[in-house]
């Protein structure tokens, strides 16, 4: 039995740690002395052969658009099903636990397709994006998401979900169902921008 | 052994909960201002275009 | 003779005080443009996650019939808000929408969408309890999914397409598209 608080409390200790980096990243000074610098690395990749064939082939970068589109809609409608469970508003009738782990696999594969096709994207627009504060605040929210759904949501119910708060796991879906939604609305509002 | 075990599961599970919830609760407030921002900025633009 | 008759009904509507209003407003298209394209997450999340669970590929231990069951009530409510914001998109942009071949071709996908969803949920509700604990679907069931993912696809980068005027009428140089696409002779409106 662990006898260290520790040990015992690491995750909530990592949490607090990253929130607090998060607000220094933020408002302590860091985000602007990393942010020249990056100029280099977009100019770049407008240079690759992703970033040369979307910015050539307006159907190519129209396509892979669309496919981004595709894997939003699978990845919403994971999330959707998972943190509707874990609401009691959709799958009522199936436990926590099936529709938790099984929207998960394909959740995995939704995010892949996403982010290989961002990054395409990306590269065909990248210095114009870099200039956008939109982009910035899609990228964050991507971060927190990613980092919110494979360090804390997973492991959370990854335990026998009797023995959880239920007004912890609702705060966590809503959690989850604003962060993506904030990652989809911000990467709509990209496309209006510039 | 089984209920040392029982009592390490419990001990994990309360500290996944707490930082969920510190998490969570982060997650919700952060979004919570950056929409309302977002509507205010939206409200004065519309108030300046029409009036 | 369709075509004029298509056209003038877009003149007709484009000539509408709202239509000027919904494309001109600073924010209304841009809000109901996002509502269309994040409510896809909604509709086709659902739809996508039961045509995975008929090929086996999604939520395989769910039975599959009370999964289509269970999701499309939130399927339905999400394609309302499709239906509706996808028709103010229209009526916004009525002249160029529907002289766009990619529209058109958005439209007749949706037709067929609707009667492959008539057919598939007609052979499920015959013979789920056969299959319905299987990993995947009887072979025409998953025909149907299958076809379903290939038509909403298609129908999603058409969608995405109509922004682009490779077709338009006013810049396309060929006449058989021109002809698909409803271009009018000797037309003013664009």
């Amino acid at each position: 039995m662990p006898t260290s608080f520790i040990a015992a409390y690491s995750r909530t200790l990592f949490t607090l740690g990253a929130i607090l980096l998060a607000l220094i990243f933020a408002y302590g000074g860091w985000m602007e002395a990393i942010y020249p610098p990056l100029l280099g690395v977009f100019e770049w990749s407008e240079s690759t052969w992703f970033g040369v064939i979307g910015k050539t082939w307006g159907a190519a970068f129209a396509f892979v658009e669309a496919v981004h589109l595709l894997g939003l809609a699978v990845l919403g409608g994971c999330v959707i099903a998972s943190d509707g469970r874990l609401l009691g508003l959709v799958l009522t009738d199936f436990p926590v636990r099936t529709v938790v782990d099984r929207t998960h696999t394909v959740f995995i594969w939704a995010l892949i397709v996403m982010l290989a096709t961002g990054i395409f994207m990306a590269c065909g627009v990248a210095t114009k994006i870099y200039y956008l504060p939109v982009y910035w605040f899609k990228m964050m929210a991507l971060g927190a998401g990613m980092l919110f759904h494979f360090f804390i949501r997973k492991p959370l119910l990854q335990n026998d979900v009797n023995m959880l708060n239920p007004v912890v796991l609702k705060m966590v879906a809503i959690a989850s169902i604003m962060v993506w939604f904030m990652v989809a609305a911000t990467g709509r509002w990209i496309g209006f921008s510039g | 052994m089984s209920k040392q075990s029982t009592e390490t599961e419990e001990i994990k599970a309360k500290d996944d909960q707490t930082a969920a919830l510190i998490a969570a609760q982060a997650f919700i407030v952060f979004s919570a201002i950056y929409w309302f921002m977002q509507l205010e900025s939206v409200r004065e633009l519309l108030e300046l275009a029409y009036g | 003779m369709i075509n004029e008759l298509v056209y003038n009904i877009a003149v007709w509507l484009d000539d509408t005080q709202w239509s000027t209003m919904l494309h001109e407003s600073y924010y209304m298209y841009n809000w109901v443009e996002s509502t269309h394209v994040l409510t896809l997450m909604l509709s086709l999340g659902m739809l996508f996650l039961i045509d995975l669970r008929m090929l086996g590929y999604a939520l395989p231990d769910v039975p599959a019939s009370r999964l289509a069951e269970r999701l499309n009530i939130p399927m339905l409510i999400g394609f309302t808000v499709m239906f509706i914001t996808g028709i103010l998109l229209f009526y916004a942009v009525p002249v160029r929408t529907s002289q766009s071949l990619w529209f058109r071709i958005k439209m007749v996908l949706l037709v067929a969408c609707a009667v492959n969803a008539f057919l598939f949920h007609k052979r499920m509700n015959e013979s789920a309890v056969s299959w319905e604990n299987e990993p995947r679907a009887p072979s025409r069931i998953r025909m149907g999914a299958i076809l379903s993912l290939g038509f909403w696809s298609i129908i999603v980068v058409c969608g995405r397409f109509i922004a682009y005027d490779w077709f338009d009428c006013d810049t396309s140089p060929n006449t058989f598209i021109d002809v698909i696409s409803g271009c009018v002779d000797g037309q003013t409106r664009f």
